[in-house]
């Protein structure tokens, strides 16, 4: 599904995160590590957030620099500590994204219900609690049809029945659509009821592979 | 506690405004010479009237330093600035006057020129109101910040919220209004202003258009700073920008409506005060040439970590090429098709960089 060759993240010279190959496999990859071990980075580095060496290519087909439309389009990414202009609505946000992600007619208010965002839909989200904006995040990354989701810290801030409505979905996508989901946690991601494909430890700057 | 007030509101705010320092600065002590300025003092301390004017610019200033700090003790990650409440008073409003100090040194230095004329002519009243102007701006801002920093989130009037969606292309422009209110208001203001006094000036004597070129020159110099301030806006609250599958061609068309929004207004202005001599095609020529160039900006600052200064000598230096070619009769056709095509090229160049080292 998604291969990772010869990539190398630096920040001002200092080389952060190198991952000379992975491949992962359809299905839901659980990456685990420590504060500031680059999971976020890695994930930032495969939605095309940051410039990086190396190549990231999805189902053998659409590699992030050689093709970066067809590649975002297919790539979506939830970020862990999501802001937005105070001044916007979800309905903005959600306009805007869905757009450029060829969002199917009726997918945003689907997914406005189940994450309970329709409630708010119309609030600038300048009055947005940390979790209704966890919401919206989570939201635009489901938006289009993706074959990879990105959700760094989705249970962050979440309320218990939203997360469970979200995992719910993921399911669902998982089963009937074979999206495939990487995602991070501090919480125990066992508890989620998600099957985990594969899980990988992010350390000193490595990605490995936990048993 | 001073070295992290310096760096968190003082250090912050001249960076923000190195742009219109620069071009301040340029114009102040580029075009007008000592002698002008000797002259000027002069002239400010025999008349209370002028004194007054002087007054005035520098409210203008010292509410632009406030409106600053307070927009900085409201944004989230400053809220450990509220610690500072605990410090008692008298040791807070120090620390606030010498922040502020530092802050009008840009006044604080004009009327230490101003008071030694004053001593020179022995003009006692003028001096007087100087000294007295400038405590009052000291002691007026160190008053408004500590009100806010005791008083923090207050119900403040908000422009109304928008029952529309708003597209893409007026997410800055509003932020901007919203956020940076005087910024845009000043940043029209000079930018229309330069245009409608080469418009006026033109028929006053045997001008040619290329004095029109420098106006637009000058106009492009003061949006000069805008691409930072929309890559900023971009990088802290649209990250997810990156991730949208849009082609190269699309996001410099977003950016070029972005901008066509933003640089509208001059076209009322060179339209409506354009000299009658001028054809109304090289009006419009000239507004499109002045978009081209805002793009080649953009497209040369976005998404680079360049240092203000830097980027404000840069501008300077390509501000004195800029003036030697028209001088040498560059025509405004070679001036727009110059500017959009190294807009579009180097924006292509640099897009494949944002993603690929």
């Amino acid at each position: 599904m998604l291969t990772v060759a010869n990539l190398t993240k630096a920040y001002s010279g200092r080389t952060v995160l190198t991952v000379p190959a992975l491949l992962l496999s359809p299905g839901i990859h659980y990456f685990q590590g420590g504060n500031g071990s680059g999971k976020t980075t890695f994930f930032r580095t495969v939605a095309g957030l940051l410039p990086f060496a190396g190549q990231i290519t999805l189902d053998d087909r659409y590699e992030i620099s050689r093709d970066p439309v067809a590649y975002r389009m297919r790539v979506n990414y939830a970020e862990a500590e999501p802001l937005y202009p105070d001044f916007l609505t979800a309905r903005d946000l959600a306009g805007f994204v869905g757009r450029a992600k060829l969002a199917p007619a009726g997918q945003v208010d689907t997914l406005a219900e189940i994450l309970g965002v329709s409630t708010f839909w119309t609030q600038p989200t300048g009055t947005f609690s940390s979790g209704m904006l966890k919401k919206l995040s989570l939201l635009l990354a489901l938006l289009g049809k993706p074959r990879l989701v990105l959700l760094d810290e989705p249970l962050t801030t979440l309320d218990v029945a939203t997360a469970a409505r979200l995992f719910d979905l993921i399911r669902k996508l998982r089963d009937e659509q074979e999206v495939s989901f990487m995602l991070t946690s501090h919480q125990d991601v066992s508890l989620t009821g998600l099957t985990l494909t594969g899980s990988w430890q992010v350390g000193d700057g490595i990605i490995t592979p936990l048993p | 506690m001073l070295t992290v007030l310096y760096r968190v509101l003082v250090l912050p705010f001249y960076i923000r405004n190195a742009g219109t320092f620069g071009l301040v600065f340029y114009f102040a002590f580029g075009f007008m010479r000592p002698m002008d300025h000797e002259a000027l003092i002069a002239s400010a301390l025999g008349s209370f009237f002028l004194l007054i004017l002087f007054a005035l610019a520098w409210v203008l200033y010292t509410a632009r330093t406030v409106s600053f700090i307070r927009g900085q003790l409201a944004i989230p990650e400053h809220l450990f600035l509220q610690t500072f409440r605990l410090v008692p008073i008298r040791r807070r409003c120090f620390y606030w006057f010498v922040l502020f100090t530092q802050l009008l040194l840009p006044i604080i230095g004009y009327a230490a020129w101003m008071l030694a004329r004053a001593v020179h002519y022995q003009s006692w009243a003028s001096l007087l109101f100087i000294i007295l102007a400038v405590l009052c701006l000291l002691i007026g801002s160190v008053l408004a910040v500590d009100y806010r920093l005791l008083r923090p989130a207050p119900d403040t009037v908000r422009l109304p919220s928008l029952r529309f969606r708003l597209p893409y292309e007026l997410f800055f422009p509003t932020y901007w209004l919203r956020h940076e209110p005087l910024s845009l208001v000043f940043t029209k203001l000079i930018s229309c202003g330069i245009l409608v006094g080469i418009c006026r000036l033109y028929p006053t004597d045997d001008y040619d258009q290329r004095l029109l070129l420098i106006g637009l020159m000058l106009a492009i110099i003061t949006h000069s700073q805008v691409g930072r301030q929309l890559h900023q806006f971009e990088q802290r609250y649209l990250l997810l920008l990156a991730n949208l599958p849009l082609s190269v061609a699309r996001r410099f068309g977003q950016y070029a409506l972005i901008y066509g929004l933003i640089w509208f207004p001059e076209l009322l202005i060179v339209l409506h005060n354009g000299p009658i001599s001028v054809p109304v095609y090289y009006l419009i020529g000239l507004w499109l040439t002045g978009w081209g160039w805002i793009m080649l900006l953009h497209s040369l600052g976005y998404s680079r970590s360049i240092n203000p200064d830097r980027w404000q000598i840069a501008i300077f230096w390509g501000f004195i090429g800029g003036l030697l070619a028209i001088m040498f009769g560059w025509p405004l056709l070679a001036w727009g098709v110059v500017g959009w095509l190294v807009a579009v090229g180097y924006w292509y160049r640099s897009s494949r960089r944002r993603v690929q080292l």
